[in-house]
Protein backbone atom coordinates (compact mmCIF):
# COMPACT_ATOMS: atom_id res chain seq x y z
CA UNK A 1 0.00 0.00 0.00
CA UNK A 2 1.57 3.51 -1.00
CA UNK A 3 2.15 5.40 1.73
CA UNK A 4 0.32 9.11 2.57
CA UNK A 5 1.96 12.22 2.70
CA UNK A 6 -0.31 15.23 4.05
CA UNK A 7 0.40 18.76 2.65
CA UNK A 8 -0.62 21.62 4.77
CA UNK A 9 -0.01 24.91 2.64
CA UNK A 10 -2.46 27.81 2.53
CA UNK A 11 -1.37 28.64 -0.91
CA UNK A 12 -3.75 26.68 -3.10
CA UNK A 13 -1.00 26.21 -5.70
CA UNK A 14 1.49 25.23 -3.54
CA UNK A 15 -0.79 22.49 -2.86
CA UNK A 16 -1.59 21.52 -6.06
CA UNK A 17 2.20 21.33 -6.60
CA UNK A 18 3.31 19.09 -3.77
CA UNK A 19 0.26 17.10 -4.28
CA UNK A 20 0.80 16.57 -8.38
CA UNK A 21 4.48 15.64 -7.58
CA UNK A 22 4.59 13.47 -4.43
CA UNK A 23 1.93 11.37 -6.17
CA UNK A 24 3.83 11.03 -9.39
CA UNK A 25 6.35 9.87 -7.08
CA UNK A 26 4.05 7.06 -5.73
CA UNK A 27 2.56 8.63 -2.57
CA UNK A 28 -0.72 9.36 -1.61
CA UNK A 29 -1.61 12.33 -0.27
CA UNK A 30 -3.92 14.69 0.73
CA UNK A 31 -4.07 18.06 2.06
CA UNK A 32 -5.29 20.99 4.09
CA UNK A 33 -5.27 24.82 3.64
CA UNK A 34 -4.25 26.05 7.40
CA UNK A 35 -3.67 24.04 10.48
CA UNK A 36 -7.33 23.76 12.00
CA UNK A 37 -8.22 21.55 8.94
CA UNK A 38 -5.00 20.25 8.61
CA UNK A 39 -5.93 18.13 12.55
CA UNK A 40 -8.96 17.81 10.72
CA UNK A 41 -7.62 15.43 7.92
CA UNK A 42 -4.97 13.98 10.43
CA UNK A 43 -7.71 12.64 12.32
CA UNK A 44 -9.75 11.21 8.97
CA UNK A 45 -6.72 10.04 6.65
CA UNK A 46 -3.88 9.39 9.35
CA UNK A 47 -1.20 10.21 7.16
CA UNK A 48 2.33 8.42 7.56
CA UNK A 49 4.63 11.66 7.34
CA UNK A 50 2.98 15.82 7.25
CA UNK A 51 4.99 18.76 5.03
CA UNK A 52 3.76 22.08 6.88
CA UNK A 53 4.21 25.30 6.30
CA UNK A 54 4.79 28.10 8.91
CA UNK A 55 3.44 30.68 7.95
CA UNK A 56 -0.83 30.60 7.62
CA UNK A 57 -3.71 31.73 8.89
CA UNK A 58 -6.29 31.34 11.73
CA UNK A 59 -4.20 28.61 12.70
CA UNK A 60 -0.36 29.16 12.21
CA UNK A 61 1.65 26.12 11.46
CA UNK A 62 3.28 26.52 14.79
CA UNK A 63 -0.04 25.87 16.62
CA UNK A 64 -1.09 22.53 14.80
CA UNK A 65 2.23 21.21 15.78
CA UNK A 66 2.08 22.04 19.47
CA UNK A 67 -1.16 20.09 19.10
CA UNK A 68 0.61 17.50 17.06
CA UNK A 69 2.91 16.64 19.52
CA UNK A 70 0.24 16.81 22.51
CA UNK A 71 -1.81 14.13 21.03
CA UNK A 72 -1.02 10.90 21.49
CA UNK A 73 -1.60 9.02 18.56
CA UNK A 74 -0.39 11.02 16.07
CA UNK A 75 2.99 12.80 18.01
CA UNK A 76 5.54 10.42 15.92
CA UNK A 77 4.36 11.88 12.69
CA UNK A 78 7.11 12.76 10.77
CA UNK A 79 7.10 16.63 9.79
CA UNK A 80 8.95 18.25 7.12
CA UNK A 81 8.74 22.00 7.69
CA UNK A 82 8.37 24.45 4.84
CA UNK A 83 9.03 27.80 5.31
CA UNK A 84 8.87 31.02 3.53
CA UNK A 85 10.57 32.07 6.18
CA UNK A 86 14.49 31.01 6.98
CA UNK A 87 15.15 30.27 10.16
CA UNK A 88 11.67 30.33 11.64
CA UNK A 89 11.87 26.53 11.61
CA UNK A 90 12.91 26.93 15.70
CA UNK A 91 9.42 27.30 16.03
CA UNK A 92 9.12 23.71 15.70
CA UNK A 93 11.18 21.48 17.32
CA UNK A 94 12.15 18.43 15.79
CA UNK A 95 11.17 18.65 12.51
CA UNK A 96 12.70 15.72 10.41
CA UNK A 97 13.53 18.64 7.68
CA UNK A 98 13.48 22.27 6.34
CA UNK A 99 12.92 23.05 3.31
CA UNK A 100 12.84 26.76 2.09
CA UNK A 101 10.62 28.22 -0.54
CA UNK A 102 11.46 27.87 -3.47
CA UNK A 103 11.94 24.32 -3.05
CA UNK A 104 14.33 22.01 -4.20
CA UNK A 105 11.83 18.75 -4.87
CA UNK A 106 14.60 16.56 -5.57
CA UNK A 107 15.49 16.94 -2.21
CA UNK A 108 12.71 17.29 -1.04
CA UNK A 109 11.79 13.28 -2.35
CA UNK A 110 14.77 11.88 -1.02
CA UNK A 111 14.58 13.37 2.50
CA UNK A 112 10.66 12.04 1.91
CA UNK A 113 11.94 8.31 1.12
CA UNK A 114 14.43 8.29 3.77
CA UNK A 115 12.37 9.00 6.21
CA UNK A 116 9.04 6.83 5.44
CA UNK A 117 9.83 4.92 2.03
CA UNK A 118 8.81 4.39 -1.22
CA UNK B 1 45.90 75.94 36.76
CA UNK B 2 47.42 74.27 33.44
CA UNK B 3 45.98 75.19 30.25
CA UNK B 4 43.22 77.45 29.74
CA UNK B 5 40.54 75.41 31.16
CA UNK B 6 39.56 75.31 34.52
CA UNK B 7 40.26 72.10 36.22
CA UNK B 8 38.06 71.45 38.41
CA UNK B 9 35.02 72.76 40.15
CA UNK B 10 32.72 75.63 38.69
CA UNK B 11 33.89 78.59 36.28
CA UNK B 12 35.59 80.34 39.22
CA UNK B 13 37.03 83.76 39.58
CA UNK B 14 40.89 82.76 38.47
CA UNK B 15 39.54 80.80 35.76
CA UNK B 16 37.67 83.58 34.36
CA UNK B 17 40.96 85.87 34.94
CA UNK B 18 42.25 82.93 32.30
CA UNK B 19 39.09 83.39 30.05
CA UNK B 20 39.66 87.44 30.31
CA UNK B 21 43.26 86.97 29.05
CA UNK B 22 42.87 88.52 25.13
CA UNK B 23 44.76 85.29 23.91
CA UNK B 24 42.21 82.72 25.51
CA UNK B 25 39.46 84.87 24.47
CA UNK B 26 40.66 84.30 21.16
CA UNK B 27 40.78 80.29 21.58
CA UNK B 28 37.49 80.59 23.09
CA UNK B 29 35.62 82.66 19.61
CA UNK B 30 37.21 79.63 18.25
CA UNK B 31 35.68 77.01 20.29
CA UNK B 32 32.44 79.13 20.48
CA UNK B 33 32.38 79.22 16.47
CA UNK B 34 32.89 75.09 15.92
CA UNK B 35 30.09 73.84 14.60
CA UNK B 36 29.57 70.95 17.40
CA UNK B 37 29.12 70.87 20.75
CA UNK B 38 31.93 71.05 23.42
CA UNK B 39 32.02 70.70 27.12
CA UNK B 40 34.81 70.21 29.69
CA UNK B 41 33.55 67.90 32.60
CA UNK B 42 34.70 66.80 36.06
CA UNK B 43 34.83 63.51 37.57
CA UNK B 44 31.58 63.94 38.63
CA UNK B 45 30.27 65.19 35.15
CA UNK B 46 29.82 68.85 36.25
CA UNK B 47 29.92 70.61 32.96
CA UNK B 48 32.75 73.37 33.70
CA UNK B 49 32.69 75.05 30.58
CA UNK B 50 30.42 74.78 27.40
CA UNK B 51 31.23 76.70 23.92
CA UNK B 52 28.99 78.90 22.17
CA UNK B 53 26.82 76.59 19.84
CA UNK B 54 26.30 74.16 23.28
CA UNK B 55 25.34 77.69 25.29
CA UNK B 56 23.33 78.50 22.67
CA UNK B 57 21.09 74.63 22.16
CA UNK B 58 20.98 73.66 25.44
CA UNK B 59 21.19 76.97 27.49
CA UNK B 60 23.66 77.59 30.50
CA UNK B 61 25.40 74.84 32.20
CA UNK B 62 26.23 76.64 35.52
CA UNK B 63 25.26 74.17 38.20
CA UNK B 64 24.41 71.19 35.64
CA UNK B 65 25.97 67.90 34.84
CA UNK B 66 26.02 66.24 31.80
CA UNK B 67 23.54 64.45 31.29
CA UNK B 68 20.78 67.27 32.64
CA UNK B 69 22.33 69.90 30.47
CA UNK B 70 21.82 67.48 27.54
CA UNK B 71 18.07 66.49 28.50
CA UNK B 72 19.22 63.14 29.11
CA UNK B 73 17.66 62.68 32.42
CA UNK B 74 18.91 62.62 36.16
CA UNK B 75 21.01 59.90 36.27
CA UNK B 76 24.15 59.51 34.14
CA UNK B 77 24.31 57.39 31.17
CA UNK B 78 25.43 53.67 30.99
CA UNK B 79 28.82 53.22 29.41
CA UNK B 80 29.62 57.28 29.97
CA UNK B 81 32.64 57.61 27.94
CA UNK B 82 33.78 60.77 30.21
CA UNK B 83 33.79 58.16 33.05
CA UNK B 84 35.55 55.98 30.97
CA UNK B 85 38.15 58.61 30.25
CA UNK B 86 38.76 59.67 33.69
CA UNK B 87 39.66 55.51 34.21
CA UNK B 88 42.04 55.01 31.68
CA UNK B 89 42.38 57.88 29.46
CA UNK B 90 41.56 56.70 26.12
CA UNK B 91 39.31 58.36 23.93
CA UNK B 92 35.74 56.99 23.70
CA UNK B 93 32.63 57.66 21.25
CA UNK B 94 28.83 56.26 21.52
CA UNK B 95 26.18 57.90 19.98
CA UNK B 96 23.24 59.31 22.01
CA UNK B 97 19.99 61.25 22.14
CA UNK B 98 20.27 64.47 23.13
CA UNK B 99 17.21 67.04 23.61
CA UNK B 100 18.25 70.84 23.23
CA UNK B 101 16.08 73.08 25.41
CA UNK B 102 13.49 74.09 22.74
CA UNK B 103 13.22 70.21 23.25
CA UNK B 104 13.99 69.25 19.95
CA UNK B 105 15.52 65.68 19.85
CA UNK B 106 18.81 64.87 18.08
CA UNK B 107 21.35 62.09 17.72
CA UNK B 108 25.19 62.64 18.23
CA UNK B 109 28.27 61.03 18.02
CA UNK B 110 30.17 62.22 21.62
CA UNK B 111 33.92 61.76 21.64
CA UNK B 112 35.69 61.88 25.14
CA UNK B 113 39.17 63.03 25.40
CA UNK B 114 41.50 63.39 28.31
CA UNK B 115 43.14 66.74 29.18
CA UNK B 116 46.35 66.85 31.59
CA UNK B 117 48.48 68.27 33.22
CA UNK B 118 52.40 68.63 33.07
CA UNK B 119 52.71 65.60 34.91
CA UNK B 120 50.05 63.76 32.83
CA UNK B 121 47.75 63.59 35.36
CA UNK B 122 44.06 63.69 33.80
CA UNK B 123 42.06 67.49 35.08
CA UNK B 124 38.83 67.09 33.34
CA UNK B 125 37.56 65.68 30.42
CA UNK B 126 36.90 67.36 26.92
CA UNK B 127 33.60 65.84 25.12
CA UNK B 128 32.71 66.89 21.99
CA UNK B 129 29.02 66.21 20.11
CA UNK B 130 28.26 65.91 16.66
CA UNK B 131 25.01 66.53 15.31
CA UNK B 132 24.35 63.54 13.07
CA UNK B 133 20.74 63.33 13.11
CA UNK B 134 20.96 64.04 9.41
CA UNK B 135 23.49 60.96 8.67
CA UNK B 136 20.66 59.23 10.54
CA UNK B 137 18.53 59.88 8.62
CA UNK B 138 19.83 58.56 5.55
CA UNK B 139 20.66 55.78 7.21
CA UNK B 140 16.82 54.72 7.95
CA UNK B 141 16.20 55.38 4.32
CA UNK B 142 19.03 53.03 3.51
CA UNK B 143 17.53 50.44 5.97
CA UNK B 144 13.95 51.19 4.03
CA UNK B 145 16.01 50.70 0.51
CA UNK B 146 17.33 47.61 2.27
CA UNK B 147 13.93 46.42 3.33
CA UNK B 148 12.69 47.29 0.27
CA UNK B 149 15.54 44.93 -1.43
CA UNK B 150 15.26 42.24 0.42
CA UNK B 151 11.31 42.61 0.37
CA UNK B 152 11.64 42.41 -3.23
CA UNK B 153 14.12 39.04 -3.26
CA UNK B 154 11.53 37.31 -1.44
CA UNK B 155 8.62 38.09 -3.52
CA UNK B 156 10.62 36.78 -6.38
CA UNK B 157 11.65 33.46 -4.42
CA UNK B 158 7.94 32.86 -4.39
CA UNK B 159 6.66 33.71 -7.80
CA UNK B 160 9.72 31.48 -8.83
CA UNK B 161 8.30 28.87 -6.51
CA UNK B 162 5.19 29.43 -8.40
CA UNK B 163 6.02 29.29 -11.83
CA UNK B 164 8.07 26.10 -10.99
CA UNK B 165 5.21 24.49 -9.82
CA UNK B 166 2.93 25.94 -12.76
CA UNK B 167 5.31 24.17 -15.04
CA UNK B 168 5.66 21.14 -13.18
CA UNK B 169 1.88 20.83 -12.76
CA UNK B 170 1.65 21.65 -17.35
CA UNK B 171 4.24 18.94 -18.14
CA UNK B 172 2.48 16.58 -15.95
CA UNK B 173 -1.01 17.29 -17.48
CA UNK B 174 0.52 16.85 -20.95
CA UNK B 175 2.18 13.66 -19.89
CA UNK B 176 -1.10 12.19 -18.76
CA UNK B 177 -2.99 14.11 -21.17
CA UNK B 178 -5.20 15.34 -18.46
CA UNK B 179 -6.49 19.01 -19.89
CA UNK B 180 -7.82 19.66 -16.56
CA UNK B 181 -4.13 19.39 -15.15
CA UNK B 182 -3.04 21.52 -17.86
CA UNK B 183 -5.16 24.22 -17.09
CA UNK B 184 -4.88 24.38 -13.68
CA UNK B 185 -1.07 24.63 -14.24
CA UNK B 186 -1.44 27.07 -17.01
CA UNK B 187 -3.42 29.41 -14.71
CA UNK B 188 -0.51 29.38 -12.28
CA UNK B 189 1.63 30.21 -14.28
CA UNK B 190 -0.25 33.48 -15.66
CA UNK B 191 -0.39 34.56 -12.05
CA UNK B 192 2.76 34.39 -11.40
CA UNK B 193 3.68 35.80 -14.32
CA UNK B 194 0.92 38.78 -13.25
CA UNK B 195 2.90 38.51 -10.26
CA UNK B 196 6.17 40.03 -12.17
CA UNK B 197 4.51 42.82 -13.97
CA UNK B 198 3.60 44.18 -10.89
CA UNK B 199 6.99 44.14 -9.67
CA UNK B 200 8.03 46.01 -13.17
CA UNK B 201 5.60 48.31 -12.83
CA UNK B 202 6.34 49.37 -9.40
CA UNK B 203 9.70 49.32 -10.32
CA UNK B 204 9.13 51.76 -13.58
CA UNK B 205 6.77 54.02 -11.25
CA UNK B 206 10.17 54.72 -8.77
CA UNK B 207 12.44 55.26 -11.55
CA UNK B 208 9.91 57.60 -12.89
CA UNK B 209 9.29 61.68 -12.24
CA UNK B 210 5.98 62.40 -11.77
CA UNK B 211 3.93 65.78 -10.19
CA UNK B 212 1.54 64.51 -7.85
CA UNK B 213 -2.02 65.43 -8.63
CA UNK B 214 -2.52 68.00 -5.45
CA UNK B 215 -5.76 68.05 -4.23
CA UNK B 216 -7.80 69.42 -1.42
CA UNK B 217 -8.92 66.52 0.50
CA UNK B 218 -9.70 65.07 3.75
CA UNK B 219 -6.96 62.63 5.24
CA UNK B 220 -9.34 61.32 7.55
CA UNK B 221 -11.38 59.97 4.55
CA UNK B 222 -8.71 58.27 2.65
CA UNK B 223 -7.47 56.79 6.31
CA UNK B 224 -11.52 54.97 6.61
CA UNK B 225 -11.62 54.20 3.03
CA UNK B 226 -8.27 51.85 3.76
CA UNK B 227 -9.44 50.92 6.42
CA UNK B 228 -12.67 49.72 4.83
CA UNK B 229 -10.37 48.17 2.21
CA UNK B 230 -8.35 46.12 4.79
CA UNK B 231 -10.00 45.26 7.55
CA UNK B 232 -11.73 41.92 6.64
CA UNK B 233 -8.40 40.82 4.98
CA UNK B 234 -6.56 41.72 8.34
CA UNK B 235 -9.59 39.61 10.45
CA UNK B 236 -8.85 36.67 8.28
CA UNK B 237 -5.24 36.39 9.65
CA UNK B 238 -6.71 37.56 13.04
CA UNK B 239 -5.23 41.36 13.17
CA UNK B 240 -7.44 43.50 14.05
CA UNK B 241 -7.27 47.01 12.61
CA UNK B 242 -7.76 50.19 14.65
CA UNK B 243 -8.61 53.82 13.99
CA UNK B 244 -7.55 57.07 15.80
CA UNK B 245 -8.39 60.02 13.97
CA UNK B 246 -7.85 63.36 15.07
CA UNK B 247 -10.79 65.74 13.97
CA UNK B 248 -8.42 68.73 13.64
CA UNK B 249 -7.20 66.53 10.52
CA UNK B 250 -10.00 67.89 8.10
CA UNK B 251 -8.64 69.16 5.37
CA UNK B 252 -5.09 69.15 3.49
CA UNK B 253 -3.79 69.57 0.01
CA UNK B 254 -2.06 66.26 -0.58
CA UNK B 255 -2.79 63.70 -3.62
CA UNK B 256 -5.22 61.64 -3.00
CA UNK B 257 -4.40 58.68 -4.68
CA UNK B 258 -0.69 59.22 -3.80
CA UNK B 259 -1.86 58.84 0.12
CA UNK B 260 -4.32 56.10 -0.62
CA UNK B 261 -1.37 54.38 -1.96
CA UNK B 262 0.88 55.23 1.13
CA UNK B 263 -1.40 53.92 3.47
CA UNK B 264 -2.20 50.69 1.50
CA UNK B 265 1.70 50.17 1.76
CA UNK B 266 1.77 50.84 5.40
CA UNK B 267 -0.87 48.45 6.56
CA UNK B 268 0.06 45.87 4.04
CA UNK B 269 3.56 45.88 6.08
CA UNK B 270 2.23 46.24 9.30
CA UNK B 271 0.23 43.46 8.86
CA UNK B 272 3.26 41.10 7.33
CA UNK B 273 5.15 42.16 10.12
CA UNK B 274 2.41 40.62 11.91
CA UNK B 275 2.16 37.54 9.92
CA UNK B 276 4.97 36.33 10.65
CA UNK B 277 5.36 37.10 14.00
CA UNK B 278 4.48 33.93 15.86
CA UNK B 279 4.92 34.72 19.55
CA UNK B 280 2.50 37.09 20.49
CA UNK B 281 -1.68 36.01 19.77
CA UNK B 282 -3.49 39.10 19.51
CA UNK B 283 -2.15 41.30 16.98
CA UNK B 284 -3.42 45.12 15.93
CA UNK B 285 -2.36 47.62 13.51
CA UNK B 286 -3.58 51.12 14.41
CA UNK B 287 -3.99 54.00 11.94
CA UNK B 288 -3.56 57.49 13.69
CA UNK B 289 -3.61 60.66 12.17
CA UNK B 290 -3.04 64.28 14.03
CA UNK B 291 -2.11 67.69 12.81
CA UNK B 292 1.82 68.65 12.89
CA UNK B 293 3.73 71.58 13.31
CA UNK B 294 3.31 74.37 10.43
CA UNK B 295 0.09 72.44 9.79
CA UNK B 296 1.19 69.26 8.61
CA UNK B 297 -0.35 66.74 8.69
CA UNK B 298 0.87 62.99 10.32
CA UNK B 299 0.01 59.77 9.39
CA UNK B 300 1.74 56.89 12.02
CA UNK B 301 0.73 52.98 10.87
CA UNK B 302 1.70 51.19 14.10
CA UNK B 303 1.67 47.82 14.33
CA UNK B 304 2.93 45.15 17.71
CA UNK B 305 4.83 42.21 14.97
CA UNK B 306 8.00 41.14 14.49
CA UNK B 307 9.47 44.82 14.42
CA UNK B 308 12.72 45.53 12.57
CA UNK B 309 16.02 44.03 14.14
CA UNK B 310 18.58 46.52 15.49
CA UNK B 311 21.22 44.46 13.53
CA UNK B 312 20.69 46.37 10.30
CA UNK B 313 23.37 43.40 8.61
CA UNK B 314 21.83 40.65 10.18
CA UNK B 315 18.30 39.24 10.63
CA UNK B 316 16.82 42.06 8.83
CA UNK B 317 17.24 41.56 5.43
CA UNK B 318 15.70 38.12 6.18
CA UNK B 319 12.55 39.75 8.43
CA UNK B 320 11.55 41.53 5.88
CA UNK B 321 9.29 40.66 2.59
CA UNK B 322 5.96 41.18 1.58
CA UNK B 323 4.19 37.95 2.73
CA UNK B 324 3.34 35.62 0.04
CA UNK B 325 -0.32 35.03 -1.23
CA UNK B 326 -0.49 38.78 -1.01
CA UNK B 327 -0.43 41.00 -4.44
CA UNK B 328 2.51 42.78 -2.97
CA UNK B 329 5.68 43.33 -4.70
CA UNK B 330 8.25 44.04 -1.74
CA UNK B 331 7.94 47.63 -3.67
CA UNK B 332 5.53 49.17 -1.24
CA UNK B 333 8.21 51.64 0.58
CA UNK B 334 10.19 52.50 -2.09
CA UNK B 335 7.09 53.94 -3.83
CA UNK B 336 6.10 55.19 -0.57
CA UNK B 337 9.21 56.95 -0.13
CA UNK B 338 8.77 58.40 -3.30
CA UNK B 339 4.96 59.29 -2.93
CA UNK B 340 6.68 61.22 0.78
CA UNK B 341 9.81 62.83 -1.39
CA UNK B 342 6.75 64.46 -4.16
CA UNK B 343 5.18 65.63 -1.29
CA UNK B 344 8.61 66.81 -0.01
CA UNK B 345 7.10 65.20 3.05
CA UNK B 346 8.91 62.49 5.08
CA UNK B 347 8.54 58.78 6.47
CA UNK B 348 10.20 57.57 9.42
CA UNK B 349 9.82 54.83 11.86
CA UNK B 350 10.50 53.56 14.95
CA UNK B 351 11.17 49.60 16.07
CA UNK B 352 11.35 47.42 18.91
CA UNK B 353 12.54 44.21 17.72
CA UNK B 354 9.62 41.38 18.63
CA UNK B 355 7.33 44.48 19.78
CA UNK B 356 6.60 46.18 16.77
CA UNK B 357 7.02 49.03 14.15
CA UNK B 358 5.73 52.37 14.00
CA UNK B 359 5.82 54.44 10.73
CA UNK B 360 5.46 58.04 10.41
CA UNK B 361 4.38 60.02 7.54
CA UNK B 362 4.71 63.79 7.45
CA UNK B 363 3.03 65.40 4.79
CA UNK B 364 3.71 69.02 4.89
CA UNK B 365 1.22 71.97 4.15
CA UNK B 366 0.95 73.21 0.60
CA UNK B 367 -1.29 75.46 -1.39
CA UNK B 368 -3.45 74.34 -4.38
CA UNK B 369 -1.29 75.02 -7.13
CA UNK B 370 -2.64 78.04 -9.76
CA UNK B 371 -5.16 76.05 -11.82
Amino acid sequence: MPKKVLVIDDEPHVVKYLTVFLQDCGYETCSAGDGEAGFEVLKKENPDLITLDLQMPNETGTRFYRNLIKTKDYKDVPVIVISGIPGRHLAVSKPVAVFEKPIDREALLDTIRKTIGE
Amino acid sequence: MSGPFPSQGRLRSEDRGIMNDPRSDEYGKILDALPCYVTLQDRELNVLWSNGSCRRDFGDPAGKRCHELYGIGTSRCPDCPVQQTFADGLVYNREMTLTTRDGQRMTVIVHSSPVRDENGQILSVLETAVNITSIKDIQKQLILLGQTVAGMAHSIKNIMMGLEGGIYVVNKGIEDKKPDEIKEGWEMVLLNFDKISHIVKDILYCSKEREPDLQNIKPNEIVRQVYKLFKDVAASYGISIKLDLDDNVNSAVIDPQGLHTVLSNLVTNAMDACKIDLWKDEHLVEIRTRPGSNSATIIEVADNGIGIDKDLSGHMFEDFFTSKGDKGTGLGLMVTQKIMREHDGSITFRSRPSEGTTFVATFPRKELPEA
